[in-house]
């Protein structure tokens, strides 16, 4: 019970808004006016603010205080009693986890009276508490064991038969409850209700029968449960694809960021055995706060698939054979070398990206623009926001969302897409107050925290935006809900923070730039681009996006900048990936790379990428799964996954951090960016790169928006690095503090720090000063180059089309993602495969009428494009006239509706029977 | 005759008793305490007691128990309980015989007998998996083609949990505290040091 004790105690300028305090571990509910109090704790004399928690403070300078229902992401509620103290003068014992301090308190902790209560909460807890230690999922890493330990009496005078429930029964598909362990602390309905807003879970009975309950017909299926079997501070609370696979003592952890959406929550990456185990929420201030989602929690268990190709393979005789590394890129890179002989670099293209590291995108860029010459090379696959438009609108950080002044949502639904993000913005809503405008063609995962919801048909953004826009600007009186929505920001200083994506597939990316465009008019508008894929953000950034080159600079401004620095760039801006597949299905992609990718499932234009595919010359297939994309290739060749390699990734509000590797790969996979390295050997430039830390040394010389995120700054800064470093000097935060990883799982885990940081506070924090200093004022300027290219800077962009009228008989579609969709992580991983649900036609009630069809009946869709046999529902979240269908179900086949060069896609629907 | 009182020695011995065993067929007993190799035993219902918990494996200072747990399976349950040891291994080229992992196990699944006699061709054949360390349906330690020991052997155990009490309490020396075992019932109490020295 040391690590707690450890904390290093950490001033928090007053005035300073609590998103940008200094420690990830200053979070305290607000209340009262700020100041000063001094009180003394156990004799000690220290200083705190009014309005913080006892036990808070009291950590905070080195008195662990022992709790089980308090967390310091919740709201107090005294549920334990197990932090009872002594206050001087104050009648009885006091709870310190509700207790505010005042001036002049005297507190003991340790008092013969604080011990005996502490003696008493812990037997009296432990009467019906089961000996279950040895087959329990918490033994070893347990609160209530460590506290009965350090706190506890050492016998109970308890001998009658304990309380029995049902052994383990289950409350979710992923977690598993016994009651017989549960204390009753609180936490997890409390995480359900307040943090995650699904309030599944509640206390029901009385007394010592008193039991977490799920609402008959109605499981506990939050896209959030893990995070309760995180907080439950005993073993009652289990997740299925953790349970009995190891325990504590076996475990090894990793600091990690999570790629499996573009908000890279931190987290700590256990294994065992070479296998991955777990995957715990690290809290994070300007990122997760400690949170994860389930998908994120649990989808490790991809990197252990039986699916996984574990070895090179080339085509022969029309088949995928297992060959060795040198023969398989030798095949590519003949393959390169033959297409570009014969057709020139145009005829060479590269897609994907998006689910590696920055290293990987990196040198991935740089060998199709610097050495194969193309910039026929897009991370996205039609299904994005382009990246003049993604890389060039001023940016906001996640934290700035607690700040703002109101936050504009336009299009995706967060909950499904970024769900972390979406705890974050709900946050802001809800408890910080900020007012959140939501712009979006149906109810979806915010509609209800929504101050405003201002709903939009596919195709008709942009128009709608500009209408916000022009309210939000001072032009009002022409939509009575614009007007609304700006009447919300009425004394209200700050930024808008706009969260922008793609809610709609079915609706062309016009709308999407168009709405970007309306609102970027408003001076102070800033933006997180809210892209899902993994790593898309860190591709873009680090030039996989036509047109671009490493270091959001464009084509053009950068091509003698990295002229110098790579020997050649592309001569003339490529196809993005809509280009690259229509240039293919006319045959004249005559080499395709396909890094990650799977246009066949991803791409919302099946049939476009389906011809493109078929068409497509030479393919080389980096990836680890054989997908009904790669399984065409004349090459495979294997890479490993996260988990698997070190690195850098950076996340939808452009913070670069470090992901860690845990496990070595079976088989004999490579990183991404060692296969470009080798195949760029074999074209006959060598890049001269080993390590990944020479990659992000190298991106950090060259790349101009990256400039000084080098290998030693990600491995010192806590919470990593926003770029471009010199605008987010305030982000960067340096130096020792940290408990390692393997502490206080229950805990709120901290951002660590290697552990040579922890040494010496004192040297560590001057060189961290020194290395501040020096990355903010020096920009790598090596003799004879060029001066640096300035950042792309986004100006306005397409103007959409008008959509054409709907028809009177036609839906029009609206198709977005959903989170358990058909993508690899989820189909690969055991645990949330079972979660994926059947895709169903939704249709408003009065729609459903007009067509005259029962729930659950099946109906035929036709569009301009194909047509689907499926069954329809009625919900009341979605607007007359639009039929919504989730994108990437297995078998949704809604990307076979769509056509990617219309601006919307109109719907028959017809009743079978 | 000073130079032949030697002999006199030589010719006194001859007529004693011999103290050489015939050792394999015969074997001189082993004292209370020797640690052999282990076995895993079951309940006399059949059903195994180890958990899976993994403490004798955290625990070993040798580092050569690897366990894995998992979930019983509803319908044909292994142990009682939601888990059991569904992987097992011991490796015996770097074992210790210090038996800490039987101090270790809550449920007396893992004892070490007085077995010692064996010696293998094969790296593989030194790790022992479940199959081999579990005893068989009467109870018995399963032997294995390398081991060389007589029937009756695999009796004895090394007896450390008989002579111990909870909590050291004196006051249990000589109570049964401990499971019965397939085969064998409740063994008995190790007599007591204390009444040992008295005696
Ligand atoms: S919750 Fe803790 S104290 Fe209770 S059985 Fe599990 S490990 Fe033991
Ligand atoms: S299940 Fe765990 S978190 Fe929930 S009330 Fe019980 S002990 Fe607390
Ligand atoms: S006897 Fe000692 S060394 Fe051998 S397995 Fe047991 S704990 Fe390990
Ligand atoms: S032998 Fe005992 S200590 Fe080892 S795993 Fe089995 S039950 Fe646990
Ligand atoms: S921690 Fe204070 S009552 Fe539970």
């Amino acid at each position: 019970m040391t690590d707690v004790n450890d904390v290093p105690k950490v001033e928090r300028p007053p005035g300073v808004p609590m998103s940008q305090w200094p420690s990830a571990y200053e979070y305290v509910l607000p209340t009262g006016a700020p100041g000063t109090v001094t009180l003394t704790i156990d004799g000690r004399e220290v200083k705190a603010q009014t309005g913080d928690l006892l036990i808070k403070v009291a950590q905070d300078h080195g008195t662990y205080i022992p709790r089980f229902c308090y967390h310091e992401r919740m709201k107090p509620v005294g549920m334990c009693r197990m932090c009872l103290v002594e206050v001087e003068g104050m009648r009885g014992m006091q709870i310190s986890c509700a207790t505010v301090v005042a001036d002049g308190m005297v507190v003991h902790t340790q008092s013969d009276a604080a011990r005996q209560a502490q003696d008493g909460v812990l037997e009296l807890l432990l009467i019906n508490h089961p000996l279950d230690c040895p087959v329990c999922d918490r033994g070893g890493e347990c609160p209530l064991q460590d506290t009965t330990l350090a706190f506890g009496p050492g016998e109970s005078r308890f001998v009658e038969e304990k309380r029995h429930w049902e052994k383990p029964i289950p409350i979710s598909e992923l977690v598993l409850l016994d009651r017989e362990r549960c204390i009753q602390c609180g936490r997890c309905t409390r995480f359900a209700d307040e943090i995650a807003g699904d309030a599944l879970i509640a206390f029901g009975s009385r007394g010592a029968h008193t039991e977490v309950i799920t609402f008959p017909g109605d499981p506990f299926t939050s896209y959030f449960s893990g995070n309760t079997v995180q907080i439950c501070p005993v073993g009652a609370l289990t997740a299925t694809p953790y349970r009995f696979r190891a325990r504590p003592w076996d475990l090894s952890a990793v600091e990690t960021s999570c790629t499996t959406c573009s908000v890279h929550c931190r987290g700590a990456l256990e294994s065992s055995s070479n296998r991955l185990v777990r995957l715990l929420g690290v809290d994070s201030e300007p990122v997760n706060h400690g949170w994860l989602c389930d998908k994120g929690r649990f989808g490790y268990e991809v990197v252990h698939s039986e699916d996984r190709v574990r070895h090179p393979m080339v085509r022969k005789n029309g088949e995928l054979v297992e060959c060795s590394w040198p023969e398989a890129l030798d095949v590519a890179a003949e393959g390169l070398k033959r297409a570009l002989e014969l057709n020139g670099p145009k005829s060479v293209a590269l897609l994907g990206g998006a689910r590696g590291t920055n290293e990987d995108a990196y040198v991935w860029a740089r060998f199709a623009k610097g050495v194969v010459g193309t910039d026929n090379v897009d991370a996205q696959l039609g299904d994005g926001i382009p990246a003049e438009v993604a890389l060039g609108l001023p940016e906001a950080t996640i934290a700035d969302l607690d700040r703002a002044a109101a936050i504009v949502v336009v299009g995706l639904d967060l909950k499904e897409e970024v769900p972390v993000l979406y705890l974050r913005v709900k946050r802001a809503a809800e408890e910080l107050g900020v007012p959140l405008i939501e712009l979006a063609p149906r109810d979806q995962g915010l509609t209800r925290y929504a101050s405003t919801s201002i709903r939009s048909l596919p195709g008709e953004q942009g128009e709608t935006a500009r209408r916000l826009a022009d309210a939000l600007g001072g032009a009002r009186g022409t939509d009575a809900g614009a007007d609304a929505a700006a009447a919300l920001l009425e004394g209200r200083a700050g930024d808008i923070v706009v969260v922008l994506g793609r809610g709609d597939l079915a609706e062309s990316a016009a709308s999407t730039v168009r709405a970007a465009t309306e609102l970027a008019r408003l001076p102070q508008a800033r933006f997180i681009v809210a892209l899902r894929r993994g790593n898309v953000r860190g591709a873009m950034d680090l030039g996989l996006a036509p047109g671009f080159l490493p270091g959001r600079v464009t084509l053009d401004a950068g091509r003698e900048w990295f002229g110098h620095a790579w020997g050649s760039v592309p001569a003339t801006v490529g196809l993005d990936a809509e280009g690259i597949l229509r240039a293919a299905e006319q045959g004249r992609i005559h080499a395709l790379m396909l890094l990650g990718t799977d246009p066949h499932d991803d791409c919302p234009d099946h049939a476009l990428a389906e011809g493109a595919l078929n068409a497509a010359g030479f393919t080389i297939a980096i990836d680890a799964f054989v997908t009904d994309s790669t399984k065409r290739a004349d090459v495979f060749l294997p890479v490993t996954m996260w988990g698997e390699k070190a690195g850098s990734v950076t996340n939808l509000e452009g913070r670069v951090q470090r992901v860690g590797q845990k496990v070595s790969p079976d088989g004999t996979a490579m990183p991404d960016w060692r296969i470009a390295a080798e195949l760029a050997l074999r074209l006959g430039v060598d890049f001269d790169l080993e390590q990944p830390e020479e990659v992000q040394d190298e991106i950090a010389r060259v790349a101009p928006a990256y400039t000084g995120i080098d290998s030693t700054l990600l491995r010192r800064a806590r919470d990593g690095a926003v770029a471009p470093v010199a605008d987010h000097r305030d982000e960067l935060v340096l130096g020792p503090v940290s408990i390692p990883l393997t502490d206080a799982r229950w805990e709120p885990i901290r951002p660590g720090l290697d552990a040579v940081e922890l040494e010496d506070a004192k040297t560590a924090n001057d060189e961290a000063d020194a290395l501040r200093a020096d990355r903010l004022t020096s920009v790598a300027q090596s003799a004879g180059a060029p001066p640096a290219p300035a950042l792309h800077r986004f100006t306005g962009g397409v103007t959409d089309t008008a959509p054409p009228a709907r028809d009177a008989y036609a839906l029009r579609l609206v198709t977005g993602r959903t989170l358990y969709d058909g993508g690899i992580t989820v189909a690969a991983s055991d645990s949330l495969s079972e979660l994926v649900a059947d895709p169903v036609l939704l249709i408003s009630p009065q729609d459903r009428d007009r067509i005259g069809v029962e729930d659950g009946a099946e109906v035929r869709v036709t569009s301009a494009r194909g047509s689907l046999t499926l069954a329809v529902r009625a919900d009341a979240a979605i607007g007359t006239g639009t039929a919504y269908l989730p994108f990437n179900l297995p078998g949704s086949g809604v990307s076979d509706l769509v056509d990617l060069s219309t601006a919307v896609t109109d719907l028959r629907v017809e009743s079978l029977s | 005759m000073g130079k032949f009182s030697g002999f006199g020695i030589t010719l006194k011995q001859v007529f004693k008793k011999p103290v050489t065993t015939r050792y394999p067929k015969e074997k001189r007993p082993k004292p209370e305490r020797f640690h052999g190799r282990h076995v895993l035993n079951r309940y006399e219902d059949g059903m195994e007691k180890c958990i899976g918990c993994e403490l004798c494996a955290g625990v070993c200072p040798a580092r050569c128990i690897y366990v894995r747990g998992a979930d019983n399976p509803p319908d044909a349950p292994v142990s009682p309980g939601e888990r059991y040891g569904f992987v097992y291994e011991i490796n015996y080229l770097r074992c210790i015989h210090c038996d800490l992992c039987v101090e270790a196990c809550p449920t007396e699944a893992i004892t070490e007998t007085k077995l010692f006699e064996f010696s293998f061709a094969h790296r593989a054949d030194a790790i022992y998996t479940k199959n081999e360390l579990l005893v068989d349906d009467e109870g018995h330690a399963k032997r294995q083609p390398w081991e060389l020991w007589l029937g009756g052997e695999d009796d004895e155990t090394s007896a450390w949990m008989r002579a111990t009490s909870p909590s050291g309490a004196a006051a249990y020396e000589g109570r049964i505290v401990w499971s019965s075992e397939l085969g064998v019932g409740y063994r008995q109490p190790e007599q007591g040091q204390r009444r040992k020295k008295a005696d």
